[in-house]
């Protein structure tokens, strides 16, 4: 055999071409399998950018800020897209549509019992702890709410509060109740002295009053007390 | 030193020697059939298929199998004219040399057949058919008419389906065989029993089922092919063994070696 040299080169080309489609078709499939873990990796980020591409929509922006009556238009190109229409507004020119209502700052303040001069100074001073929902309110149910607290915590804050509360509305005799509950479990807080006192001066039990206060006022020598006598024997109360 | 492989090389160098045939099941199945025809009163029988599918070692074989039973001849090669085929037919039919200087007439030779009907029987085995021009084909069918002279012809299955195709032919031709490329199962069996008759066991033994599988897909189950690429095979494989016997398996005969054998026959291109 003469020619075996060229037949085992001819042999090695033909192995390689027969092993090329091999190579090729491996090549492809794992290009396929990366494509598709990257795909699936970024599936959620493409698709977005396929809502883009297809809906684009011009309209105007109107931003109307309550508080102090201004008024922004903003007119700019934007992208009608899912997530931004309902979760974010952006600052400037972008992903807001329609008008948007700013609150006003009224709706979210909270009122704060008004009381009389003397007691504003009292109030003044830190107290130890704040009550969230003791706010002033016209809703019934809340004081409900606060009262059934009170009868299981028996805490002064929640009866003194009622207390006050009731006083400010003109109902002088929850206030009086009140502010006895209050001096009944602390008999040193003054504030539920003086709004009995003045719940019964309100109620026309003048003498009552001021036999109260003086015996507080024995007991006590309070500068406020004496004062708060002082304009109830000169009826100036 | 002589190759072990040189023996193999030899075992299958193409030929229609009786002494080569090897009983398979496709090709028992067709002597049976061939066997079994002649011994009807046909005037004509058709073997036929493609090149290297084993018809002229049939004809072969038939013909040593039956010749002391019967009067039953080969013609391996065509004659080269009309006038050699005539004067072997004459000296079959008459068991006497032609004369010199004579020739044969057709009509006489017709009607010495007819003289035979009844008396002999006398089986012509025709290989190579396809070589016969029409006139000559004519005149065998006129012959085959005495009912004293039956032909055996053996074609190519895509070459001269005219001739076949046509009427009067068609009608003297009562019994049709055919002959088709090996399964790959009677293959492996050709190629074993093949080595196994010269005593090549371990390098019958040494070609597996994977290569076989790869000698039938390139060779398509054809003797002729199969013989060919097994013989370039063990010509590899002789040369290794003579010169780098580091590239050869003596337990396995390796595919690389398969598909160099079929690249140098032009089975496989690069």
């Amino acid at each position: 055999m003469y020619d075996i040299t060229p037949l085992e080169d001819k042999w090695k080309k033909y192995k390689r071409r027969k092993r090329r489609p091999w190579y090729i078709g491996g090549m492809i499939l794992i290009f396929l399998i990366f494509s598709m873990i990257f795909f699936l990796k970024n599936s959620e980020k493409y698709i977005n950018q396929l809502k883009v591409y297809f809906t684009t929509v011009t309209s105007t922006v109107e931003i109307e800020e309550v508080e102090k009556v201004k008024k922004v238009h903003i007119k700019s190109n934007i992208v009608v897209n899912g997530p931004l229409m309902t979760l974010e507004v952006e600052k400037e020119g972008v992903d807001i549509s329609g008008v948007i209502e700013v609150a006003s700052t009224e709706d979210i303040l909270v009122d704060i019992p008004i009381l009389d001069g003397e007691e504003e100074d009292h109030l003044a001073k830190p107290k130890k702890a704040i009550h969230l929902d003791i706010i002033k309110t016209a809703n019934a149910r809340a004081f409900k709410d606060v009262e059934k607290r009170f009868r299981s915590s028996h805490d002064t804050e929640d009866s003194l509060f009622l207390a006050r509360t009731y006083y400010d509305k003109g109902q002088y005799e929850q206030s009086e109740f009140w502010a006895l509950e209050t001096n009944k479990i602390s008999p040193n807080i003054e504030e539920s002295m003086f709004i009995f006192v003045k719940s019964k001066m309100k109620l026309g039990r003048k003498d009552e009053a001021r036999n109260i206060l003086t015996g507080y006022l024995k007991k006590s020598n309070s500068p406020k007390a004496r004062n708060l006598l002082l304009r109830i024997e000169n009826n100036k109360f | 030193m002589k190759s072990r492989y040189e023996a193999a090389k030899q075992v299958f160098i193409d030929s229609v020697d009786f002494e080569d045939y090897i009983d398979l099941n496709s090709s028992v199945a067709a002597y049976k059939q061939l066997e079994y025809s002649l011994d009807k009163p046909l005037k004509m029988i058709l073997l036929f298929g493609r090149p290297g599918t084993g018809k002229s070692i049939l004809l072969n074989h038939i013909q040593q199998k039956l010749k002391h039973q019967r009067e039953i001849y080969y013609f391996d090669t065509p004659a080269v004219n009309e006038k050699e085929f005539f004067h072997k037919l004459f000296k079959v039919l008459t068991q006497k040399d032609l004369p010199n200087n004579t020739e044969v007439n057709f009509s006489a030779l017709v009607e010495f057949c007819q003289g035979l009907r009844g008396k002999r029987e006398i089986v012509i085995l025709l290989d190579e058919a396809q070589m016969y021009d029409t006139e000559m084909m004519e005149k065998i069918r006129l012959l085959s008419d005495s009912r004293a002279v039956k032909f055996v012809i053996s074609l190519h299955k895509t070459e001269d389906e005219d001739l076949i195709a046509k009427e009067h032919f068609k009608s003297r031709i009562w019994e049709v065989i055919e002959l088709k490329n090996a399964s790959r199962e009677d293959q492996a069996t050709y190629i074993h029993k093949k080595l196994l008759k010269k005593n090549l066991f371990d390098i019958a033994n040494s070609i597996k089922a994977k290569e076989m599988k790869m000698i039938h897909h390139f060779t398509k189950g054809n003797y002729r092919e199969c013989n060919k690429l097994l013989f370039t095979i063990f010509e590899i494989c002789e040369h290794y063994d003579k010169n780098e016997s580091a590239k050869i398996n003596y337990t396995h005969i390796h595919s690389k070696i398969i598909e160099m054998s079929a690249l140098k026959l032009g089975y496989i291109n690069v």
